[in-house]
């Protein structure tokens, strides 16, 4: 009988300090890269306890910590075993019966909008902060952000209205060519920039002579590791005037659409390989 | 189907043997997971009637029970619906898949996660949660029911026709499913591959109350096809002459095999190889006899299943891998080797 009050006694103490604990700490899952990122330009790395498998960057600080799988697939369990306050992630996230389980389970659920213009990346980047309790820091990377757009976007008054190819070089897929209804599309409108896929809707597998077809003014190569594309693979490819003539870019598929805190810096480097107004003449 | 070297087992010690597998892989499933609870801790739960409102009480009667439940049902069922397959088809090759439910599944699942928001968004607003699993478990007997009807003619049905009309329709719905995958976008995409490896990972009760039944009754009714089946390893004639219908052997079979597994894959995606090698492997330990081996068969399949499970969930905890991936990467090898060693016996 003794033994068994002082069990219960040690229970509750053990149960009173988690609660205290977990008052004083949340404990953050992200579930998506670009809310990975914007958890930790926003200083509030150490609320992370786990992110899902889309979190790369920056690697010093999401490679230490558990993944749990795709977001698309979240493990209950596995959630739950991280014991975790807050799970923040995008409407993409399911299976959508698993985040309503991890809810019923005690975990503050956020699913935000997915981001896919300047104006969403930087609402977003408000509510993330407002989540892990960083509002002031959100706002002034807000700011910087939003400044950081409208420049390069003034900067594109020089540049011609370009036809940009964009491939997609991401896991056993092969290469992709990048449409409509993508997140590559919605950078390049973000610049006033045109698909040279404007015809294909979504992410469709590469044929050599559809772009060939395109004819772009430049081409953008966005691959999920890096030397993943490899050019000597796609002579068609580098045969193009716009690649002969240097006006193409290969750079990480996370930097360059995740739409998060790094979107000036890939809205830089698109505008970069977009040629000047007084260029050299049109090939077309 | 031949007769081995292999000593078989003598029922008691089998079932024995087998119960006792079922049983620590059940307690394997309740205490292994990313979340840490122990067996004491159940047990001590238990006790108590999982009276407190902890988060190990969730994770064990909310996360653990019903996916075990639905592991062990899928598994005998897969396992059961296999050796009904091969004992018709008088096969070790055959599986479920073969009549075409898996791939009827399949392509109506694959129809509904690629056009749930653009052409069968009527039925995917109608059905809500449970338009996959029930156009799935459609789907999967929908396809064997065509197989049947092509094989069915003047009153009587071919084995050979059946199964060679389950392989036309197989390519068929494969190539629908691989048309709707070349349409999917990469959201859809990643949804369809995952589902297409297999997962108890989502189970629920209330999976288990819609799939549950269907499998039971497949379970319970399938014992009765023991006796006909062993005749037919005769050969039809033989079985006719015997005084079985053999009609309603085959219509049996069929669709036990067509709404068990077809109400498993709807909940749990495509898990291979349970069907194949769990019937194949037991046959060698006891006999091909039907009454022995289908609840042989059950037993076994349901061990293998969980086990595969809880591998499934501590491999690269906390994420979870498909248990169709880790039954294809068990089962392939294995079965590769039960090849090799008759190849060179």
């Amino acid at each position: 009988m003794r033994l068994n009050r002082i069990h219960r006694t040690t229970a509750l103490l053990i149960l009173w300090a988690i609660a205290t604990v977990a008052q004083t700490a949340p404990r953050v899952i992200s579930a998506d890269g670009a809310i990975t990122e914007t958890i930790v330009a926003l200083g509030a790395s150490e609320q992370l306890v786990g992110v899902d498998t889309t979190s790369h960057h920056p690697p010093d600080v999401v490679d230490d910590l558990p993944r749990v799988g795709y977001l698309r697939a979240l493990p209950l369990e596995g959630i739950l075993s991280l014991e975790p306050t807050h799970l923040i992630t995008t409407e993409e996230a399911g299976p959508e019966k698993t985040l309503e389980r991890v809810e019923k389970a005690g975990v503050d659920v956020t699913q935000l909008p997915v981001a896919r213009t300047p104006k969403q990346t930087i609402r977003r980047i408000r509510r993330v902060g407002a989540l892990v309790d960083r509002s002031d820091q959100a706002a002034t990377l807000a700011q910087r952000l939003s400044e950081d757009i409208q420049r390069i976007r003034n900067q594109m008054a020089s540049k011609q209205s370009a036809r940009v190819l964009v491939l997609l070089a991401a896991g056993n897929h092969g290469v992709m060519l990048a449409g409509k209804n993508t997140a590559a599309n919605a950078l390049l409108e973000s610049l006033g920039l045109t698909n040279a896929l404007d015809h294909v809707s979504g992410y469709k597998p590469a044929s050599r002579e559809s772009f060939l077809a395109a004819a772009p003014d430049a081409v953008i190569i966005a691959e999920a590791s890096p030397g993943q594309f490899k050019p000597k693979e796609w002579p068609a490819l580098t045969r193009l005037p716009a690649w002969q003539s240097g006006q193409h870019l290969t750079e990480n598929a996370m930097f360059l659409l995740g739409f998060g805190p790094r979107l000036a810096d890939a809205m830089a480097a698109l505008a970069s390989v977009v040629p000047e107004r007084e260029a050299t003449a049109h090939a077309h | 189907m031949h007769t081995d070297s292999v000593t078989r087992l003598s029922p008691p010690v089998g079932y024995g043997g087998l119960a006792i597998a079922l049983v620590v892989a059940s307690i394997l499933s309740l205490s292994s997971g990313a979340y840490p609870v122990a067996v004491g801790q159940i047990i001590d739960m238990a006790l108590r009637g999982f009276s407190d409102d902890t988060t190990a009480r969730f994770v064990v009667l909310d996360v653990r029970v019903p996916r075990l439940l639905l592991g062990a049902l899928t598994g005998a069922v897969l396992a059961v619906s296999g050796a009904l397959l091969q004992g018709l088809f008088r096969n070790p090759l055959a599986d479920p898949g073969l009549i075409g439910v898996s791939s009827g599944a399949a392509l109506a699942a694959v129809a509904v996660i690629v056009l749930g928001g653009s052409g069968l968004a009527g039925w995917s607003q109608f059905a809500g949660q449970w338009a996959l699993p029930l156009a799935a478990f459609a789907g999967g007997t929908m396809t064997t029911l065509i197989a049947w009807k092509i094989a069915h003619q003047q009153g009587q049905t071919s084995v050979a026709l059946l199964l060679l009309a389950g392989i036309a329709i197989n390519a068929i719905a494969g190539a629908g499913t691989g048309l709707l995958t070349y349409y999917a976008d990469d959201s859809a995409l990643r949804s369809l591959t995952f589902w297409s490896m297999g997962s108890l990972a989502h189970a629920r009760w209330a999976d288990l109350w819609v799939a549950g039944p269907w499998m039971v009754a497949t379970l319970l009714i399938a014992p009765l096809l023991a006796r006909p089946l062993d005749a037919f390893l005769m050969g039809e004639p033989v079985a006719g002459h015997l005084g079985y219908s053999t009609n309603w052997v085959k219509r049996g079979a069929v669709l036990l095999a067509a709404l068990g597994v077809g109400a498993a894959v709807a909940v749990t995606g495509l898990i291979g190889f349970v069907g194949l090698v769990v019937p194949h492997l037991l046959r060698q330990l006891f006999g091909a006899g039907h009454r022995l081996l289908l609840p042989a068969c059950a037993l076994g399949g349901s061990a293998l299943l969980v086990l595969a499970d809880c591998l499934a969930r501590v491999v690269v905890a906390p994420a979870e891998l498909p248990i169709g991936l880790v039954m294809a990467l068990l089962g392939g090898p294995f079965f590769l080797f039960l090849l090799m060693r008759h190849r060179f016996a």
